[in-house]
């Protein structure tokens, strides 16, 4: 196995009224090429961060962050990005927003319907191909967006909390769907989470993340047998990685919260 | 959580002046309203509250209104006026969004006119009268010119204003999903500044009304501004009235056909339309 997507020592920080907010902190972390890598953190820990610097959108203050061992300099259609707040372009329909990268890669008409109409079926949109995002549920145009992802179908998916508006039931379905999809095509899939079972039903690794400035707490192998089901989670192994898991995160949501009362009362 | 509060971070920012088909008792407030305003003006003439010499009734506007119609005057000054106001702001509308645009999107553009654009802001259309005289006479160029000079500026700023306000995820989605410049500008950014844009239209052409008219005033034969200035001259109150409403309901007529316009213009604003 391969890195595909490295990060050498970076830091973030961002510039704040009175000095700057280092959101991350001299994180270093290889993705392996098929690798499905769950990052697990509290809120505000940096993950959005990370991944926005493996997509090009922002660069790292220091450090570098490596695609396929060369450095991202600009956005990078290449790891294609399913935004943790949707980013669907209102003026398009369902189907026009995921026909959008088909386009940009000049698919014929036909075919673009075809793909199109095949991921509406996969996310259960059924029957609201033609409505605008501003017409569907959050939950809705969260699977819009994932399904615009798969369309693009890029080297390396960079996944911000893609089922975070999803009710328990839908959540499961689409997890599954991932976990198929995953295993078919043999993508990397850098994922995020707030949620420890989605990272242990999803993940090949997990990264359990600290929160401020955001560095790597731990990575967990997950010894999950693959392929993997959403009922994984009634078995013993679930249990006890997700018992380990949360021991090691407990202190970093507890330092958060603390944080954030403080934060509140101030 | 990525809750479904961020549903709102998806629609465009600038909520457009949108017409809304308001439901029936909203209409028959404003329909009570009108009445009452009209209700008003007639008592304050019938029972002598003001005289007539100060303002004529609402019968005798009417009836005045009744015979500019009927001899045809008071369409052809609505028409003559029209014109011009649509000629000038369709030549500002054509300079000044892609100017805006340009000015939103490379900084060089924008540092080029700025300066000039701070110089022109706060000089009223009116001010140009003299100059415009000087130049072209008093003829349909001069009007137009006016009508150019009073409204492009105003377009210009809501269409930068839109056009900066675009949001930047929007654009990053679609650089990520490997659109060049060219499509962002056509697919993005444009639609996302439409709203703005064509709210600043609106505005900006009932400013282009106020132009026309004023130059009408000082130095036309045609148009409602002269219709009204030549009543002026005469003493004739009713007719000065005349203009006025006519004014009030031509601008309301434009109003109304620039938000059919924007309704099939923005078909995704229908999902907002219905709340
Ligand atoms: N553009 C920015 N300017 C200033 N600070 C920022 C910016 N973006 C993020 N931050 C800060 O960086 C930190 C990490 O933010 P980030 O969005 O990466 O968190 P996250 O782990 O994705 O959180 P969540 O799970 O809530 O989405 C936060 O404290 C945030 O305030
Ligand atoms: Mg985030």
């Amino acid at each position: 196995m391969s890195a595909i997507l490295t990060a050498e020592h970076v830091t973030k920080s961002y510039p704040v009224p009175g000095g700057e907010m280092v959101a991350i902190r001299n994180l270093s972390l290889d993705i392996a090429e098929g690798e499905f890598l769950c990052l697990l953190g509290a809120s505000g820990c940096g993950k959005s961060t990370m991944l926005n610097m493996f997509a090009g959108f922002t660069a790292p203050t220091t450090g570098r962050v490596l695609l396929q061992g060369r450095p991202i300099t600009g956005i990078e259609p290449r790891c294609g990005m399913v935004f943790q707040s949707y980013a669907l372009f209102p003026w398009k329909t369902v189907q026009e927003n995921i026909e959008f990268p088909l386009r940009m890669r000049d698919v014929p008409r036909s075919e673009r319907r075809a793909i199109a109409s095949s991921l509406i079926e996969m996310v259960h949109l059924d029957g609201f191909a033609d409505r605008y995002p501003g017409e569907l549920s959050g939950g809705m145009q969260q699977r819009v967006t994932l399904a615009r992802c798969l369309a693009a179908d890029p080297l390396v998916m960079l996944m911000d909390e893609p089922f975070a508006a999803l009710d328990a039931m839908t959540r499961q379905v689409m997890q599954d769907e991932l976990l198929r999809i995953q295993e078919r095509s043999g993508k990397t899939i850098v994922f995020i989470t707030h949620n420890i079972d989605e990272a242990i039903i999803l993940g090949h690794r997990i990264v359990v993340m600290s929160a401020r400035p955001g560095r790597i707490r731990t990575i967990v192998e997950n010894p999950l047998p693959r392929p993997r089901h959403v009922g994984v989670q009634t078995s013993h192994a679930f249990a006890d990685l997700k018992a380990e898991l949360w021991a090691q995160i407990e202190e970093e949501v507890m330092q958060h919260v603390a944080a954030s009362r403080l934060a509140e009362h101030a | 959580m990525a809750a479904p509060d961020q549903v709102a971070a998806v629609a465009p920012r600038n909520t457009p002046f949108i017409v809304l088909a308001p439901p029936s008792w909203l209409a028959l407030i404003s329909l009570a309203s009108v009445l009452t305003i009209l209700a008003l003006w007639a008592a304050a003439t019938t029972f002598g509250w003001v005289s007539p010499l100060f303002l004529p009734s609402p019968v005798d506007v009417a009836r005045a209104a009744a015979k500019l119609a009927s001899n045809g005057d008071l369409w052809r000054a609505i028409l003559a006026s029209s014109a011009r106001v649509f000629a000038g702001f369709f030549l500002a509308a054509a300079i000044a969004i892609p100017l805006g645009v340009a000015m939103a999107v490379f900084g060089p553009v924008r540092a080029m006119f700025s300066p000039l654009i701070s110089l022109l802001r706060p000089l009223p259309s009116i001010t140009w009268i003299p100059l415009t005289i000087l130049w072209l006479g008093i003829g349909e160029q001069q009007k137009v010119m006016i009508v150019f000079l009073g409204s492009w500026i105003y377009i210009l700023l809501a269409t930068y204003e839109a056009t900066r306000r675009v949001d930047p995820l929007l654009v990053r989605a679609a650089r990520n999903l490997g659109a060049g410049d060219f499509t962002v500008m056509r697919e993005v950014i444009l639609p996302g500044a439409l709203p703005g844009i064509l709210a600043g239209l609106k505005v900006s052409l009932a400013i282009a009304w106020s132009c026309v008219l004023s130059a009408e005033m000082i130095a036309a034969r045609s148009g409602l501004g002269a219709l009204i200035w030549e009543a002026k001259e005469w003493g004739d109150m009713t007719v000065v009235l005349v203009g006025m409403t006519s004014i009030s309901l031509t601008v309301l007529l434009a109003d109304a056909v620039a938000g059919r316009v924007e309704l099939v213009l923005q078909p995704w604003e229908r999902a907002r339309r219905r709340h």
